[in-house]
């Protein structure tokens, strides 16, 4: 056993250079990444769903033999303007997306009545559900989502902030903000419909996101306290190294079930599953290469925490 | 802290906490047990009702019409209905409802499918939300503007009187654009007068002075929060007792935000009968006839265009009308009766007294919304009648139109009148097949990501994944137990969503857990102490790892609407009752188990 660990840490040394190397690599991999993922927000913008825009989302069912053609042609010339019709997962199931003419009097007043609207294609027209959103909503909530999102950040800072000394914290946020860029830069770029359930998506991100990178940083902060000759770049590789059987099993098992969520959660989960799976992905990368690298960049040392109280380590 | 552990027995729970961790279980087990069992659509039949069939009367007669019944309570007060197929709901109430008096004593309903003895403890299924259940949702908006505006007219009236009565001239009192009252005074002595006289009468009111030798004057705005308050909370009850109408014992009326009003129909299928009951905004209010051309009149026409000269305030609102209902009068022509509540009554009384032989006139306001979003209100007068003898709190109106209409107008006026408008700002409706589906897609993903790591866990962790694993069952027995527990918990298909990454996140407890364990074997200790290290050094990094995701969990629930605080609340409690069972409970797993196991060449 000893000279196990002995063998390990000799051979940990001359590795423990290869690993911060292969560190750093990926650290500059994640940040052309971001500059990428923020030009694409930039340029393409999002496919804001109903949730943000007001309109009505009608799902329907038909028979399997009517093509989007046929349903379009007949929406276009009821509303007077551009329907899009998507196909829902089976044959003859579609959503029906439009937007509202502002026009006098409730929402639901300038919303078609789809099964007369499409009575032309003698089918039976299954309704299977119906959103009708005013514009103001829409708008509301944007703001209201942009709101949590800014306050969830805030909330989480300033935990950080108090648990950690700053220069760790700063590694974990960053991580964070890559994290939740690379998501939405997914769906600007796949030009995936974001609504609600996405931003839901993305706030728990937030939380996941921090899990790793959390993880990570309170070892480096018990390794710091032990070990204060250790030059910080080991400290970081060997906190790393320390988590990492622990960072594959939680983000595998998490990803097992978030993809159960996709395979099986249906239509209504998919872009919820896709953001998750995306987030969780990233967050383990995140926290094992942004995440570490600057925290040492800013100079993390073991004279930061010196005052800090041992007892929570052993 | 660690003399303190060293000095106790390691790895001992005393038998307390074994008990507090086995009834904990037994509780939540009893409490999730019937959401296994669901819940059946049921049509219930009140008293007033007045059903004069026998419950197996009722069973043959539903069964001629293809409606399978499972089971008929019947007690002195009530009459239970308990369907087989929840989408024969509607039909079987459209039936029962030529069987019954007063269908107002029909209602939708939801009984618990689950057996009697487990119903007896007091145990509820999980309610599910719109989108598993299906329903119809509004979002209404409560239109404040027109609210403010009365208030300031008859501060501009009042003023204007003032001025008259105290011979102070040149007084002009009119509304700016930005909706304050401006008032100019051609002698500029008179202000103070003017500003006793509103400090005394209006003290809601706030008075300053304006750039050009005249006062300011606007509602306080602590006031106009009070007054929207108020107005939203009237709104709600009108609501509520509008929706009472239409039978739905589930049905949700609550207020969301400033102004707004979220209304749930879960069941219903047809968003049209509904949005006739909620979506009308109608008034009634009776006005004092004055002569052509006088002076404190205003004009509003009757259908035919013809101007009535009325009173600028009303003699009485619509708030004070507590029934109504459309008859058939006399003289075989629809009118409405209308009830009003004592206040209402002893005004119109007194009114009436003094005006015996003079004509009121009936106004009925219409709210709808106009091209550029604004409310417009229509008022039509749709009766101008002399009055008789002195009115009491029970009257009758005619001219409201044919009795379809006559019954309309009485529906609406029955559940109250509006004092402001409302409009539908969103409109949802949620099949039932949809509802079903995605309970099954919810729970199949939710079945098969438990799965998939409840086989992880156990290989990978081959010594100790078995604690994983009981661990992550027990929690998700309480996370159920938890929500059906809850008052107000929802579970909805983000929820479920929320219950599916509760599965994967569970285990990274104890997975931190086993990963110092390993370490601390690997420093060579023996078992049962790396089990003691291992539990010590974790917690602390559990917590921390956690609580930002609560804090994204509580930031979400306030700001989220239905679906979305359902996710919140799943994925906070799971939080919650994983580092319950993560931490507690496998501790007194693992104490139980390998709490005395020294041995030094474990592997885990």
């Amino acid at each position: 056993m000893k000279i196990n660990m002995m063998n390990g840490k000799t051979w940990d040394f001359s590795n423990m250079t290869r690993l911060t190397k292969w560190r750093y690599f990926t650290s500059f991999i994640s940040l052309t990444l971001m500059i990428l993922s923020v030009t694409i927000i930039s340029v393409k913008g999002f496919n804001w769903g109903l949730d943000f825009t007001g309109g009505v989302v009608t799902e329907i069912r038909v028979d399997r033999e009517i093509s989007a053609k046929q349903i379009e042609v007949l929406l276009a010339k009821s509303s007077q303007q551009e329907v899009s019709v998507i196909s829902a997962g089976e044959p003859g199931r579609w959503v029906l997306r439009y937007s509202q003419t502002p026009t006098s009097g409730d929402v639901s007043a300038n919303a078609l009545d789809i099964t007369q609207v499409l009575s032309p294609l003698k089918s039976e027209v299954q309704v299977l559900n119906s959103s009708i959103v005013g514009p103001q909503i829409g708008q509301e909530l944007a703001e209201q989502g942009g709101l949590a999102l800014l306050v969830a950040m805030l909330c989480i800072l300033g935990y950080l902030s108090f648990r950690f000394e700053w220069r760790l914290a700063s590694g974990a946020l960053f991580a964070l903000f890559h994290d939740v860029i690379f998501v939405l830069a997914f769906f600007s770029l796949t030009q995936m419909e974001f609504n609600l359930t996405v931003l839901a998506a993305v706030l728990a991100i937030l939380g996941y996101s921090l899990n790793d990178s959390i993880i990570i940083a309170d070892r480096i902060r018990e390794l710091l306290t032990l070990k204060p000759k250790m030059p910080i770049a080991d400290v970081c590789t060997s906190a790393v190294k320390a988590t990492f059987s622990r960072t594959m099993v939680t983000s595998g098992t998490t990803l097992m079930t978030v993809s159960a969520l996709w395979i099986m959660g249906g239509g209504a989960l998919e872009s919820f599953s896709i953001a998750m799976f995306i987030g969780i992905l990233t967050g383990t990368w995140s926290s094992i290469s942004v995440g570490t690298c600057l925290p040492e960049l800013f100079g993390v040392n073991s004279e930061h925490y010196k005052l800090v109280p041992v007892s929570d380590t052993p | 802290m660690r003399k303190q552990t060293n000095s106790k027995v390691l790895n001992h729970y005393a038998a307390w906490k074994y008990v507090v961790l086995v009834v904990t279980f037994i509780v939540m087990l009893l409490s999730a047990l019937p959401t296994l069992y669901g819940e059946d659509a049921a049509i219930e039949i009140g008293a007033k009702a007045k059903l004069n069939l026998t419950p197996l009367q009722l069973n043959s007669v539903l069964k001629s019409d293809d409606i399978e019944v499972k089971r008929i309570d019947h007690n002195s007060d009530k009459t239970l209905i308990v369907l087989a197929d929840d989408n024969q709901q509607s039909k079987a109430k459209a039936l029962l409802s030529s069987y019954i008096e007063d269908a107002s004593g029909l209602t939708l309903a939801l009984a618990p499918a689950a057996p009697d003895w487990l119903l007896s403890l007091g145990v509820k299924p999980i309610k599910l939300g719109l989108d598993l259940r299906g329903g119809v949702q509004f979002l209404l908006d409560v239109e404040l503007e027109p609210v403010y505006q009365l208030h300031y007219d008859a501060f501009i009236d009042s003023v204007r009187q003032f001025a008259r009565q105290q011979g102070i001239p040149g007084v002009t009192v009119h509304q700016n654009a930005d909706s304050n009252v401006a008032i100019n005074l051609a002698n500029p002595d008179y202000k103070g007068k003017v500003r006793q006289f509103i400090a005394n009468n209006y003290p809601t009111w706030q008075v300053s002075n304006s750039d050009n030798s005249g006062l300011k004057a606007d509602i306080k705005a602590d006031e106009k929060i009070k007054i929207r308050d108020l107005t939203v909370k009237q709104n709600l009850q009108i609501m509520r007792s509008r929706i009472e109408q239409l039978g739905i014992t589930e049905a949700l009326v609550q207020r969301q935000g400033e102004h707004r009003i979220r209304i749930e129909l879960p069941g219903v299928q047809d968003p049209a009968a509904a949005k006739n009951v909620i979506g009308a905004t109608a008034s009634l209010a009776f006005y004092q006839v004055k002569q052509e051309g006088s002076v404190n009149a205003q004009v509003l026409r009757e259908r035919s265009g013809n101007p009535v000269y009325v009173a600028r305030k009303p003699v009485l609102g619509g708030e004070h009308i507590v029934d109504a209902r459309a008859s058939l009068g006399e003289m075989g022509m629809p009118e409405v009766v209308i009830n009003l509540d004592r206040s209402g009554g002893k005004i119109m009384s007194d009114f009436s007294r003094d005006n015996i032989g003079k004509p009121m006139a009936t106004s009925y306001s219409e709210y709808s919304r106009d091209e550029q979003g604004k409310v417009r209100q229509t008022t039509e007068i749709i009766s101008v009648a002399t009055i008789q003898s002195q009115l009491g709190d029970r009257f009758s109106i005619t001219g409201a139109g044919d009795y379809a209409q006559a019954q309309q107008l009485a529906l609406l006026l029955r559940a109250g009148s509006m004092t402001a408008p409302v409009t539908i700002v969103e409109e949802r409706t949620i099949g039932p097949s949809l509802g079903a589906e995605n309970i099954e897609n919810g729970f199949s993903a939710l079945a098969l990501g438990m799965a998939m790591t409840l086989l992880f866990m156990g290989l990978w962790y081959r010594r100790l994944g078995w604690v994983a694993n009981v661990a992550l069952l027990a929690n998700m027995v309480i996370l159920f137990g938890l929500l059906a527990l809850i008052p107000g918990a929802v579970l909805t298909l983000p929820g479920i969503a929320g219950l599916v990454l509760t599965v994967g996140m569970a285990v990274d407890t104890n997975v931190l857990i086993f990963e110092r364990i390993k370490d601390k074997l690997q420093e060579g200790r023996g078992f049962a102490h790396a089990i003691d290290r291992g539990f010590d050094s974790a917690v602390a990094t559990i917590f921390d790892a956690n609580f930002t995701t609560m804090i994204t969990a509580v930031v979400l629930y306030s700001i989220g609407n239905g679906p979305i605080q359902g996710f919140a609340l799943t994925l906070g409690l799971g939080l919650l009752t994983s580092m319950f069972t993560g931490i507690f409970a496998s501790r007194a797993l693992i104490n139980w188990k390998y709490g005395r196991d020294f041995s030094r060449d474990v592997r885990v």
